[in-house]
């Protein structure tokens, strides 16, 4: 039995009719092949990666896992229509905090059309992307204190400059009240973000793969950040790091992703920033 | 006194009673103070960088040695920024400007700004390769003159010919001659080695995915190296940042459409350093 994913964050969401993507109770995602050339482009993208032996495997872990195409009965009931089967990232998690993360600061690419270019410039200029490189395009916060999900509106989170930002990757690790404005407490920061199996840690090697990788462009990718809220007698956080939706990829031509790259730099910045201050709170007591 | 210099590869020259740049014998290099804002904006940014106390003394020698600001003669009065002449201690110097980034426009600028650098952005390199080769001059060993290609044939240049480009500047063989394929005869001496091209560019690439001080929007990064005594005396590479008339306050974040620019160019240079070993290995 397929059904709505329940912590999608951002993309098109199966709902009330429209055409978006399914789970199973088996790991896997069903994302319909979308109409035009992108759902193509990103079968296209997963068939490569898939059987590119010059992948190292330890990267190929930050890859959601591809099981080919498959006709299935379409959310919007529009009949059978081929989906994508991919890993489900977020189903070994009972409460995942998940948040989306556009990488690069422009969002088009040469030789688009300039009807799409228009479009991605103006909101790559409106969002944090021109100027932070990379924007956060949706989040799903495990509130302690509510008991619930936080999952602010997409306009206000599109509506964020560099401060929002910030806020938004530190509340993605407290355990504070989320939708007031009290000062988010980090609490989390070292187990999420922090360690030799954190968030950092993980955007750390995707860097160094990017550094010399120029077999894809990476255009318009999200970092897909996902954690474990439930308590049940010393379940870790898990946090883990994925890299989702490729319709948007290109060969890199002998060229490395610079555009990914710079973005993901500054990112891994803005994270190394919230675990050094709470480190440092935690030192002062605070 | 003061004269025109002689390897300006790119930015403006001294023409038709517009002011350039000039040098003196004493090491220094006049650039006339720009109309509009950028001239301000670059004195602005080489007053804070010279007193900038957490700019470590290593990234320092990158840049070039700021002496202030002249009133001079011959220039109608107008204000010179006054700077270290990066060539004078060369005596044959081969020199290339390669202008950093995937963009060279910023939130700041103006929309019309904005839009000229777009269209230039996208007909160069610049968006494909995050840099562009703004101009270069080559000497050939065997015509014993300087070579410098055309600037409007340069304007056009895809990926592949910027590769070209950065093997021409590092052959002794005749550049004139685009049916000789360049032989990259410096390429180790030069791109290669402890103090080379490529060992300076990883070290501010290093301080570039810290620095959150300074956005430096469509600087150019300048690659020096002698041609006289080559072969005895090796090739005294440097690597220069330059051009800081659209530099802006980083705000806390780092300056990534540089430092993705810089990744993508030292993997051009890596690539000729590789290929150039291995065809001496042949």
């Amino acid at each position: 039995m397929l059904k709505v994913p329940e912590h999608q964050v951002a993309g098109h969401i199966a709902k009330d009719g429209k055409l978006g993507p399914l789970v199973d109770n088996q790991g896997r995602f069903y994302k319909p092949l979308q109409g035009d050339a992108r759902g193509e482009n990103e079968a296209k993208f997963y068939e490569s990666f898939s059987s590119n032996k010059n992948v190292p495997d330890h990267i190929r872990g930050y890859f959601p896992v591809y099981h080919g195409v498959q006709l299935v009965e379409a959310s919007d009931g529009s009949g059978k229509l081929p989906h994508m089967v991919l890993e489900d990232v977020v189903s070994s998690y009972v409460k995942p905090s998940v948040m989306d993360v556009k990488i690069g600061s422009r969002t088009w690419y040469p030789d688009v059309s300039e009807e799409y270019f228009n479009k991605c410039i103006k909101k790559d200029r409106a969002t944090t992307t021109v100027s932070l490189g990379f924007r956060v395009s949706g989040l799903k916060i495990f509130d302690c204190q509510e008991s619930g999900f936080w999952r602010p509106d997409k306009r206000v989170v599109l509506a964020y400059k560099a401060d929002g930002a910030r806020t938004a990757l530190r509340k993605f690790v407290s355990s504070n009240s989320l939708a007031d404005d009290s000062v988010p407490d980090c609490a989390y920061a070292s187990e999420v973000y922090g360690g030799s199996n954190g968030i950092l840690m993980q955007l750390l090697e995707l860097k160094a793969w990017f550094e010399t990788q120029t077999l894809y462009h990476f255009n318009s990718c999200s970092v897909l950040m996902v954690y474990e809220n439930e308590s049940g007698g010393d379940e870790e956080r898990r946090p883990q790091v994925k890299l989702v939706d490729f319709a948007h990829v290109l060969d890199g031509n002998g060229v490395i992703d610079h555009n990914f790259f710079g973005g993901l730099c500054s990112f891994i910045k803005f994270i190394q920033d919230i675990l050094e201050s709470s480190d440092n709170r935690c030192e002062n007591g605070h | 006194m003061l004269k025109v210099p002689e390897h300006q590869v790119a930015g403006h020259i001294a023409k038709d009673g517009k002011p350039g740049p000039l040098v003196d014998d004493k090491g220094r290099f006049f650039k006339p103070l720009q109309g509009d804002s950028r001239g301000e904006i670059e004195v602005k940014f080489y007053e804070s960088f010279s007193s900038n106390t957490e700019v470590p003394d290593h990234i320092r020698r990158y840049f070039p040695v700021y002496h202030g600001t002249q009133a001079v003669e011959g220039s109608d009065g107008a204000a010179m920024i006054v700077l270290e002449n990066l060539l004078s201690k060369y005596s044959k110097p081969s020199v290339m400007d390669v202008k950093m980034g995937s963009r060279t426009w910023y939130p700041e600028a103006s929309e019309e700004y904005i839009q000229k650098c777009l269209r230039k952005d996208a007909r160069s390199t610049t968006v494909s390769s995050g840099f562009r080769i703004s101009g270069f001059e080559v000497y050939d060993h065997k015509e014993l003159s300087f070579w410098k290609p055309d600037r409007k044939l340069l304007n056009g240049i895809k990926v592949d010919g910027a590769r070209l480009a950065l093997r021409k500047f590092v052959s002794s063989n005749t550049l004139s001659d685009t049916s000789s394929k360049p032989d990259s005869a410096f390429a180790s001496s030069v791109y290669g080695g402890s103090r080379g091209v490529l060992t300076q560019l990883l070290e501010l690439k290093t301080w570039f995915e810290n620095q959150t001080f300074y956005h430096f929007n469509s600087c150019s990064i300048l690659i020096i190296y002698e041609n006289e005594s080559i072969h005895e005396d090796g090739a005294r590479a440097q690597v220069k940042l330059v051009d800081f008339a659209h530099v802006h306050d980083g705000n806390g974040v780092i300056d990534h459409n540089f430092l993705g620019g810089l990744c993508s160019f030292i993997n051009f240079v890596r690539d000729i350093l590789q290929s150039s070993d291995e065809s001496t290995d042949n």
